[in-house]
């Protein structure tokens, strides 16, 4: 049987997301938490091995005791087991240290797993880092930024877009993803998975001390980056208004921003075809 | 006392509310006006266990909790009333009185069709002369050898055009004094089962509510629900409950013309300033959202005092009237809000406005809720 991992977040809901602009701070506490949307993907990948091949999938995720809710829902969409990791201590961690911490926390409740999935980076952050790192620090293959999966015995092949280009990379068990949000889309929760997912399954909770982290182990191992300042950025706002006969407006229209918007046509017209010959 | 939805209740309302925005919100308009069933949705929903919301899970239900299942309801309502009331009806008078009066036999025949939504379930007891007056039905079945032989009109039936079961409440003989009534499960494939042409009606325009006529219909014995004569204490059950989800639905017009009506006053620009900041409609905004917040205690307790296993039929007819009520005052001040566009069908209010009106008269008027609470309060003793 496969040992899937899958890691993910909760994150504000965005169109619900309060900012302060004074303080250039986001109003967390405020918002309604979601599980992230590329996270979903990545558990979406793990459902789908889990139909095909005999798999189980832990899921989990390090957050506020309100993160319970999407290891509910990833229960409820068919995850096997879950894992909070909630302590004040950990709270505040950058990327570099909440890679350290699902480090421990997966060796200590799944050392035997074969693939970890992750979502390809946080709406919230967008840093894309977590997957990464993870993978420098359990020494694994990895590849980001994952379109497709396939499994034959123990060897894993992901496809991916990077910069224009598809590729197909196969690397061995033990090994770690990034699912983008190309494919995979996730699935609805169903009402009686949300029932059962109450009902039949416990959350392990650890704590800081339980992964052998204290208050001077996180201070020299802990957060390497420093948030300085949060701004919104402002863009300048202002129609322009080209006049004149249509075939001038045209071509004005194209002097002038053909540069800007070249790229935008090129590459859709280039997915179309991609699409097309699938 | 308990005020705060626990994980639960949050994850079952954020994960209906995400179907329905995908999935109801893009067509709600358009099935409203062209009045359209949409099937391929309910094809979806099926899976998802919306069907069976309080069927035992052997059955293939979700065993929902009360609260879970009018949460479910409102969050259907929210964004498509019509089909929030396919919903409600089908899991809360045609599925519930099975759950409470059908034998093993007829639980272990009919529960898992309707749960996984192969068939659609309605409850038909209105008549052209019986309607609050449900003692006065004149369909009529007569036992013969081959079952009982079912012979009437039933009108308004929601979900009637598509539905694979009716309830169907008839005439079986006379006590002394007064007539007696019994309920059958009917199945749409029996011969002699008809239906009408589809209403056209004001509001919930995509629930295809029709007339369903019973021609010398033959229904085995087995499909007798309850004994002969327990027509009116399944019919008053069955009410009981099916007014929680009317609630519900109510509940859930209101919130979405709500929103609707916070979010144009926002952007609506007069006198160079957002009418959001007119002291006018911000006391309008102020009154819509204490009376949801509040037809939304009185529903859950209802809800609550049901799973509680406690009588909840008083509870349930306050829920009712005053969801309906609350139904119709938002709609309107939404609509009041939009101003001139909000009579218009390029806003979703004006739906909305034409969706409440007949909470307040289905399962039960408003005249007759308050006559079921004055029955309630004034035989009770003590306080």
């Amino acid at each position: 049987m496969l040992k899937l991992v899958v890691c993910i977040k909760q994150i504000p809901r965005v169109t619900e997301l309060p900012w302060d602009e004074k303080t250039g701070t986001l109003r967390r506490d405020l918002a309604a938490g979601m599980m992230n949307p590329a996270c979903k993907h990545a558990l979406e990948a793990a459902l789908q091995i889990k139909e095909t091949l005999s798999a189980k999938i832990t899921v989990i995720t390090m957050g506020p005791p309100s993160a319970e809710e999407i290891l509910r829902e990833a229960l409820a969409l068919g995850a096997d087991e879950a894992i909070l990791i909630c302590d004040r201590l950990l709270a505040g961690s950058d990327t570099f240290a909440t890679s350290l911490i699902l480090k421990e926390a997966i060796q200590k409740k799944c050392p035997k797993f074969d693939l970890i999935l992750c979502g390809a980076y946080t709406a919230d952050s967008e840093t894309a880092q977590v997957g990464p790192q993870l993978a420098e620090e359990l020494d694994l293959p990895a590849a980001a930024y994952v379109e497709k999966l396939e499994i034959e015995g123990r060897t894993l092949r992901v496809r991916r877009l990077v910069d224009n280009f598809r590729e197909t990379l196969e690397m061995e068990f033990p090994a770690l993803v990034t699912i983008s949000m190309e494919n995979y889309k996730p699935r609805y929760t169903g009402l009686a998975g949300l029932e059962n997912a109450f009902e039949e399954n416990d959350i392990a909770v650890l704590d800081a001390k339980s992964l052998g982290f204290n208050a001077a182990s996180i201070e020299t191992k802990g957060s390497r980056t420093k948030v300085r300042k949060v701004f919104l950025r402002k863009a300048p706002k202002g129609n322009v208004i080209l006049q004149g006969a249509a075939s001038h407006v045209v071509n004005e229209f194209l002097d002038k921003y053909q540069r800007k918007i070249g790229t935008v046509i090129g590459k859709s017209i280039e997915e179309k075809n991609l699409n097309d010959k699938k | 006392m308990q005020f705060n939805p626990c994980t639960k209740h949050k994850l079952i309302r954020d994960s209906v509310r995400n179907f329905a925005e995908t999935e109801l919100a893009p067509i709600a308009a358009e099935i409203d006006r062209k009045a359209i069933f949409p099937r391929d949705v309910m094809e979806k929903m099926a899976p998802l266990n919306y069907f069976g919301l309080q069927v035992p899970k052997e059955f293939g239900g979700a065993a929902l909790d009360s609260i879970s299942a009018a949460i479910v309801v409102e969050e259907l309502s929210r964004v498509c009333a019509a089909i929030g009331l396919c919903v409600t009806v089908h899991n809360g008078v045609a599925v519930f009185p099975l759950l409470k009066f059908a034998s093993n036999e007829q639980k272990k025949e009919y529960l898992p069709k309707l749960a996984s939504g192969e068939f659609i379930g309605a409850f038909s007891l209105t008549e052209a002369n019986a309607g609050s007056d449900s003692a006065s039905v004149e369909t009529t079945a007569i036992k013969s050898n081959k079952g009982y032989i079912l012979n009437g009109t039933k009108i308004f039936v929601t979900n009637g055009g598509v539905c694979n079961l009716a309830l169907i409440f008839a005439l079986t003989g006379f006590e002394p004094g007064k007539p007696q009534s019994s309920v059958f499960i009917v199945e749409s494939k029996y011969p002699g089962f008809l239906r009408g042409e589809l209403e056209d009606l004001c509001g919930m325009r995509a629930n295809p509510v029709s007339s369903l006529f019973l021609e010398d219909c033959c229904v085995p014995e087995n499909n007798l629900l309850g004994k002969i004569g327990d027509g009116m204490k399944i019919g008053l059950s069955t009410l009981d409950n099916g007014r929680i989800g009317v609630a519900a639905q109510a509940l859930g017009i209101a919130q979405g013309a709500f929103e609707a009506a916070v979010k144009y006053a926002r952007e609506r620009q007069q006198f160079k300033k957002p009418i959001a900041s007119l002291q006018t409609v911000q006391n309008y905004i102020a009154d819509m959202a204490t009376e949801i917040a509040a037809a939304r205690l009185l529903l859950y307790r209802a809800c609550s005092l049901k799973d509680a296993g406690t009588p909840f039929g008083c509870e349930a007819s306050m829920a009712k009237l005053y969801c309906s009520s609350v139904a119709s005052k938002v709609t309107s001040l939404a609509v009041q809000i939009h101003g001139g566009y909000g009579y218009s069908k390029e806003y979703d209010v004006e739906r909305y406005f034409r969706d409440a009106k007949v909470t307040e008269i289905y399962e039960g008027t408003s005249e007759i809720q308050r006559m079921v609470i004055a029955r309630s309060i004034l035989s009770q003793l003590t306080f």
